[in-house]
């Protein structure tokens, strides 16, 4: 639904964002104290309440299985003692998966990371990091063949031409008869 | 009147703590082993930021993982930013690891879109899970609702998205998921209210349609 603008509208979401930040803050505050009843804000829109109350009690608190929580810090524990060496290694995951999971694949930001060349908090730096490396990924996408992938195939045919010089003498030999009968030499 | 800085002043001054993590922050960059700390105490909150993001149990691990991996690499670099304003329970270093956080889910995202009949029955599969487990009184109505409003969310644009999800399952403040998301506090509020509209519309048509 397309809401037609109105001179003072901004303002007055601005307005409403801010009695549903306020309720949000006592319903959060409400349950740290462990009070079972949510707060009532008469100034807040019903339904955006009665949404806020739906929300609170969808996003359960989860926690990672013991047997990760234990791998990952023996994973941050060696990489703490490599950084404590100095010796410039890199930590990569490496472990045992469930049965049908994907391999787990090394971070490949790690390492400018590490040398402080970039700022993993930075979006746009990791981004555009991600999107550079996207360029350099596999030739084949999709199962089509990029264009680099294609100037490979060249390379390689010429090298495989040059490395069969049986068959290109063959094939010079073939047109060589070819051109002698067509001038009318000897068959 | 000018206050002295580097005068004997300071040493009455009240302290400030603007970072509650201050202290263990200093301590793994004195000694990396030390991060341990900071590793246990946050491990629950972005695991689940991962998963209620992702909706794969596997790919939220990953993310996990990836996240503090980088945040230990990039802690000699964390630069305590904190305003006063942001309050003493106010902790930039959970921004800062959210913010890593968010980067590297959000390229697991960009990895699912490639996928997406496997992302979509990944994200039911978690969502009717997660449902379910917060059906404390045995309602299928409140179930019901649980998995609308989950599924609400999950359809929002991605920046609605992750401030609900910061408020709700992180329990940030709304000037911690500012400096999360790199908005101001003003639009992190406008976001969470028509998100929640949007999740209100959804549980109002849910209702509709049980009751026609």
């Amino acid at each position: 639904m397309t809401v037609p603008h109105v001179p003072g509208a901004d303002a007055m979401a601005g307005v409403d964002a801010l009695v549903t930040d306020r309720y949000l803050d006592a319903l959060l505050a409400a349950a740290e104290r462990g009070a079972s009843v949510a707060p009532a804000d008469a100034n807040l829109n019903r339904d955006l309440r009665e949404a806020t109350d739906v929300l609170r009690h969808s996003f359960v608190r989860v926690h990672p299985s013991f047997r990760f929580e234990e791998r990952l810090a023996a994973q941050l524990a060696a990489q703490a003692q490599d950084a404590g060496d100095a010796s410039g290694g890199t930590v990569i995951a490496f472990r045992p998966r469930a049965a049908g999971s994907a391999a787990p694949v090394a971070d490949p930001l790690f390492a400018a990371i590490r040398d402080g060349t970039l700022d993993p908090a930075d979006a746009d730096a990791v981004a555009r990091a991600e999107g550079v490396r996207s360029l350099t990924r596999p030739l084949i996408v999709g199962g089509a063949l990029t264009s680099a992938a294609i100037s490979l195939v060249g390379v390689a045919l010429v090298a495989w031409r040059a490395s069969h010089a049986e068959s290109r003498t063959a094939h010079e030999r073939r047109d060589g008869v070819l051109a002698a009968t067509s001038a009318g030499g000897p068959a | 009147m000018a206050r002295s800085v580097f005068g004997r002043s300071e040493h009455t001054a009240p302290v400030v703590v603007l970072d509650r993590d201050r202290r263990l922050v200093e301590a793994a960059r004195r000694d990396p082993a030390q991060f341990d700390a900071l590793y246990r105490k946050y491990l629950p909150q972005v695991y689940a930021f991962a998963l209620y993001e992702l909706a794969n149990h596997h790919a939220a691990e990953d993310a996990t993982e990836r996240t503090f991996l980088r945040a230990l690499a990039a802690l000699p670099r964390f630069r305590e930013q904190a305003r006063p304003e942001d309050g003493p329970e106010a902790s930039t270093f959970r921004v800062w690891l959210f913010r890593i956080a968010r980067n590297v889910i959000a390229n697991e995202r960009r990895t699912q879109r490639r996928q997406p009949a496997a992302s979509l029955d990944a994200a039911l599969g978690a969502g009717l899970s997660i449902a379910d487990a917060t059906d404390v009184e045995g309602s299928a109505v409140l179930r019901d609702e649980a998995a609308i409003a989950l599924r609400a969310v999950r359809a929002l644009p991605d920046d609605r998205r992750r401030a609900v999800l910061l408020r709700f399952v992180d329990e940030m403040s709304t000037a911690e998921i500012a400096g999360v998301l790199g908005k101001s506090e003003g639009a992190v509020r406008v976001l969470i209210h028509r998100a929640l509209g949007s999740v209100a519309r959804e549980l109002g048509a849910g209702r509709r349609g049980g009751h026609s």
